[in-house]
């Protein structure tokens, strides 16, 4: 929490010191955003950041399960060479001209943002599991393969204790890149969320609220950075101490 | 149990592409007999014991063990980082399906204490030293009576004070456990085995076992401080 904090406090400060340097039609102060709130913040902003956050949680639960499961099922059958590359290969296709094929396919609304958001985030997510996977250590493994453990076994004493690392940091990349993904998703092929909000303000050149979205997107990125932080460090710590061998 | 072997091994050998790392050997060591397999580093003998454990297949010979879940003691403590020591001790039983019962609590504390760790139990293995980890590694493989242990340089990070009183543990212990101890510290051979046999450059150098109480007189003379035959032999 108190990294989150500070993180926050380190971009107000430079925000702050860089507005010094530029008009508020540019860059306004985080003072000014907030002073003039009343004035640009549209009535229904609760609807826009519940269908923002709910395309961001749905289209990231897509990309990490199918990338998490995809990522370990790849390591299990040693395919990771051809599936690595084949995720580098989906990495480059550009995020606008994806969100323009699903516009086209499925319209105005939800789909597009959300299915942006899982395919542009599930390579990396494939990749981190495989990568993650991969490094972990086999004289554990050869110690229960000494003691006969079934692949039943192997799995869980030696897979699923080396993917909680793994899964803390899918979750703090993926999340990132889902925050991202969701705002062009939204600039796209919706009319309504924070991204479609942004996309507006961006178009009247109202800086205040573009700065204030941009602030949003920021505390979501870090709220739930916090959240699975916290979560890991309360249940899931011990999976994270050093290998002694 | 239905011979009086406990390992036998026919021509072994092991090839990792054009290097030969074990070269035919054939061993037999008896139920009850605790053998020392006494090797400079890099003789090949780590390679030996993973066969014997199967852990590895060999390129050409016969292995047979007359025991279905032999004791194997690595020369690292292999200890999951997750698992408080009593966890990691548990280990085995967990994995086989088999009770701890108080009998078995007993014998852990009782352990415990012959290391030294009874304060640590509940540890976790980064917060303990190498020697301690490895002592960790020796409760979790004979707490459990073997009928075969698999030891390899277990004792290497270990103490002398704590490696004899651990010795003697198990020899009071287990007095029936047969026992293959694979090391390149001479003085370990007469303190844990009956016998031995001299392995380097990948095949067994002494023509017949010798027994393991005269193994210094006869061969510390010739025992550079590195644990490698000199010239003389």
């Amino acid at each position: 929490m108190l990294t989150e904090a500070v993180g926050i406090l380190v971009i107000l400060a430079v925000w702050g010191g860089v507005s010094l340097l530029y008009p508020p039609y540019i860059i306004p102060s985080p003072a000014d955003v907030i002073a003039g709130v009343s004035d640009y913040l549209p009535v229904d902003l609760a609807h826009h950041l519940i269908v923002t956050l709910g395309r961001i949680i749905t289209g990231f639960l897509i990309a990490f399960v199918i990338g998490t499961a995809g990522g370990i099922v790849t390591v299990l059958t040693r395919a990771d060479k051809p599936v690595n590359s084949l995720m580098v290969a989906l990495q480059v296709v550009p995020g606008t001209i994806l969100g323009v094929i699903f516009l086209l396919m499925f319209g105005i609304g939800n789909a597009t943002p959300i299915l942006l958001v899982a395919f542009l985030t599930l390579p990396t997510l494939a990749i981190n599991t495989v990568n993650g996977l991969s490094k972990r250590k086999s004289t554990t493994e050869g110690y229960l393969r000494s003691i006969h453990a079934t692949n039943w076994q192997l799995i869980r004493y030696s897979y699923l204790p080396a993917l909680v690392p793994v899964l803390q940091s899918n979750l703090s990349l993926g999340m990132s890149m889902a925050v991202k993904v969701v705002v062009l998703g939204e600039f796209i092929g919706s009319q309504d969320g924070i991204g479609y909000l942004l996309n507006n303000a961006r178009i009247l050149f109202n800086m205040r609220e573009v700065f204030f979205y941009l602030l949003v997107l920021m505390a979501f990125s870090l709220g739930f950075q916090a959240l699975h932080t916290l979560v890991f460090t309360v249940s899931l710590k011990k999976y994270a101490y050093p290998e002694a061998v | 149990m239905n011979a009086d072997w406990m390992i036998q091994t026919q021509d072994l050998s092991k090839c990792y592409g054009d290097h030969e790392v074990i070269h035919h050997i054939s061993l037999e060591v008896r139920c009850g007999e605790r053998m020392a397999l006494f090797a400079p580093s890099g003789a090949g003998k780590t390679t030996l014991i993973r066969i014997l454990a199967g852990l590895e297949q060999p390129t050409s010979g016969t292995v047979q063990l007359n025991e279905e879940y032999p004791a194997l003691i690595f020369q690292e403590p292999r200890l999951f980082p997750y698992m408080t020591v009593e966890e990691n001790v548990r280990l085995p039983w967990k994995v086989r399906g088999m009770e701890w019962t108080g009998q078995v609590q007993c014998e852990f504390e009782e352990w415990l204490d012959v290391a030294e760790l009874s304060s640590w139990k509940r540890y976790y293995p980064y917060q303990l030293s190498g020697g301690m980890r490895q002592k960790v590694a020796l409760i979790r493989g004979l707490l459990s009576h073997p009928a075969l242990a698999l030891l390899d340089e277990p004792f290497q990070s270990i103490n002398r004070d704590s490696r004899t009183a651990i010795i003697e543990h198990i020899r009071s212990r287990n007095p029936e456990l047969t026992l293959l101890l694979v090391t390149h510290d001479p003085e370990e051979v007469p303190m844990l085995a009956d016998s031995v046999c001299y392995f380097t450059s990948n095949r067994l150098v002494s023509p017949a076992k010798l027994e393991a109480h005269r193994f210094l007189d006869i061969f510390s003379q010739y025992i550079n401080p590195a644990g490698i035959l000199t010239a003389g032999y």
